[in-house]
């Protein structure tokens, strides 16, 4: 496992060119962006910045199949698949009852 | 535009479409408020129309309350075309990406504007045919994005920009009632009045929101022979390109890079040849009985121009054999890869892509003008772009937490677009003005003493958009 600040580093490279959508077997089927690669490493970044996690971003995280096509055409060469990996731990060793309080919070 | 406008669009707009096409949350409202450009901007929400009817109801309701109205595709844009810069409401037409009609005798294909350039191409393959305008993003990119952008791509040098291969558009009005109208013709011939179609290609959604295009087709050409060949000297492969495109053959590729771009661009890949100096891929379509002649052709010219090495395919199939197309894929990679060079492996980078174009004829100054601009200003510019139409595409990559460098950066950016007059040319050939060329434009109008062609520019926008609700900021 790596650390935070090395996970931010890793998303934090992202360009936002998108090429990254056109090979991803789930962005078509969500109701938006952050179904797709580019979307989810750049949800990955807001997570570790804000430490605040939607419903939606959660949905976004979860849905990836982890299937690595992303990586294989990233210009940025991101391991995004690790990524979303790394980050789904990071969620579940967060203190859930907090993050259950912000998803609330924000819900209402 | 104050904060309770935008609150009473969206409680109007929640009672006239389903709740599931309007997007709050701020988290995701971010992935909506960002361009590859580095531009962000803020917006408040996202709707995802599914139907004419849809935006119809988005625009009379955005009129109604004056709220702003960024039109997006995918956001792959470079030149800060679609960044909500106002806080305002984003429109994304990724629900809305259908073939609606494919008439083969009529070689139209009448489509939403969120279908991405690839998938329609995969579509039309099987009958044979093809939609030409081929950005280098088009496995991303939008038909409604190309459109208002005016793009262009790899094939420009045979059959243009998106000004060419649009022959209608059903367009939507930022107006009470949220009018829609058929601008243009479903045939390519058509004489109905003004050519509002061309007004609206190339407008970056400042004029009218597209919600559906009939589109030109062209059969796929039987044959394409390939030659990539690679020169030591640059102005060697310039003199080549310059003999090939003089001797009554249009190109249907024909693309070139610099050799430290080429350098970068083949590592991680592999290759059946050792890919150095500066590269010249170039096309040409024609009959299977004339692929020989062809060949014989391309090889001769080359050669005559001190060529160290040529590979050339007789069709497509063998081209994506022999990886000739390997190194210009991977360009936009390669321009990431020079950064990480010079910065370091984790650095956030942004990689500023100039789109100037030139007469053909004067490629070979503005490449060296070029290159010597990058070394007046000390940076690592890295020179390719599709050579058959005269557009080059200088890049730089820079770490935009270094002040001083984006400040040269800038200065660079502003003076590539001044060679680019100088040589008769133009700032923009198919990324658009955006935010980031409109002092370029305004240097262009006075550099032609054209001037009131703005103010003509300005005139038409208050027509379509009287309350300047559409993209507002971008291109005037």
């Amino acid at each position: 496992m790596i650390n935070d600040i090395m996970l931010f580093d890793e998303v934090n490279r992202c360009m936002y060119c998108g090429f990254c959508e056109s090979v991803c077997p789930t962005i078509s089927l969500g109701p938006h962006r952050g179904y797709g690669p580019r979307g989810r490493v750049n949800l990955i970044k807001e997570i570790l910045k804000n430490n605040t996690i939607t419903e939606e971003v959660l949905s976004s995280i979860y849905s990836c199949l982890l299937c690595n096509a992303c990586n294989l055409v990233c210009p940025a060469k991101i391991d995004i698949g690790r990524a979303v990996r790394e980050v789904r731990a990071i969620i579940n060793n967060y203190n859930k009852q907090s993050i259950k309080k912000k998803i609330i919070i924000r819900e209402r | 535009m104050n904060e309770g406008n935008i609150k009473n669009f969206i409680n109007e707009l929640e009672s006239s479409i389903n709740s599931n096409k309007i997007l709050m949350d701020d988290i995701i409202l971010k992935l909506y408020s960002r361009e590859p450009s580095g531009i962000e901007g803020k917006a408040k929400t996202v709707v995802f129309p599914e139907n004419n009817d849809d935006v119809s109801k988005i625009l009379s309701l955005a009129y109604k309350y004056e709220v702003p109205i960024y039109a997006q595709g995918s956001s792959s844009s470079l030149s800060g075309n679609a960044a909500p810069l106002k806080e305002g409401v984003i429109v994304s037409f990724e629900r809305m990406n259908k073939i609606k009609e494919l008439n083969i005798t009529d070689s139209i294909a009448i489509v939403e504007p969120g279908i991405r350039i690839d998938e329609l191409n995969i579509n039309l393959e099987k009958s044979g045919y093809m939609f030409p305008i081929d950005p280098a993003s088009q496995s991303v990119a939008t038909i409604g994005g190309a459109i208002n952008n005016g793009a262009g791509g790899l094939k420009g040098a045979k059959y243009g920009t998106m000004k060419d291969w649009v022959n209608g558009l059903q367009i939507v009005l930022a107006d009470e009632n949220g009018t829609t109208l058929f601008v243009g013709c479903k045939t390519v011939k058509c004489r109905k009045g003004y050519d509002l179609t061309r007004l609206i290609i190339g407008s970056e959604g400042t004029l009218a929101l597209v919600t559906e295009a009939v589109l030109r087709l062209t059969p796929i050409p039987e044959s394409i022979v390939t030659s990539l060949a690679l020169f030591n000297d640059l102005s060697d492969l310039l003199n080549a390109f310059i003999e090939i495109k003089s001797s009554g053959i249009q190109p249907y590729i024909a693309e070139f890079m610099d050799s430290k771009t080429v350098e970068m661009a083949s590592k991680g890949i592999e290759l059946n040849f050792t890919p150095e100096g500066n590269m010249l891929l170039i096309s040409i379509d024609t009959t299977k009985e004339s692929t020989d002649k062809i060949k014989k052709f391309l090889e001769n010219k080359l050669s005559k121009h001190n060529a160290n090495k040529i590979i050339t395919s007789l069709n497509q199939e063998e081209a994506e054999e022999m990886g000739l197309f390997k190194i210009r894929r991977n360009l936009f990679a390669a321009q990431v890869s020079m950064g990480q060079v010079i910065y370091g492996a984790n650095k956030k980078l942004q990689v500023f892509i100039e789109d100037i174009v030139v007469p053909p004829s004067k490629i070979i100054e503005a490449v060296n003008k070029v290159r010597d601009l990058g070394i007046k200003y000390g940076l690592q510019v890295s020179i390719g772009g599709h050579i058959g139409d005269g557009n080059i595409h200088p890049s730089v990559v820079y770490d935009p937490t270094d002040e001083s460098t984006k400040d040269k950066v800038i200065k660079w950016y502003n003076e590539v677009m001044r060679i680019a007059l100088e040589l008769n040319g133009s700032i923009s050939a198919e990324h658009g003005i955006g935010i980031l060329k409109k002092e370029g434009l305004v240097m262009e109008m006075n550099y032609y003493n054209s001037s009131k062609e703005l103010s003509i520019m300005r005139s038409i926008k208050s027509i379509f958009d009287p309350k300047g609700i559409l993209n507002p900021g971008k291109v005037l």
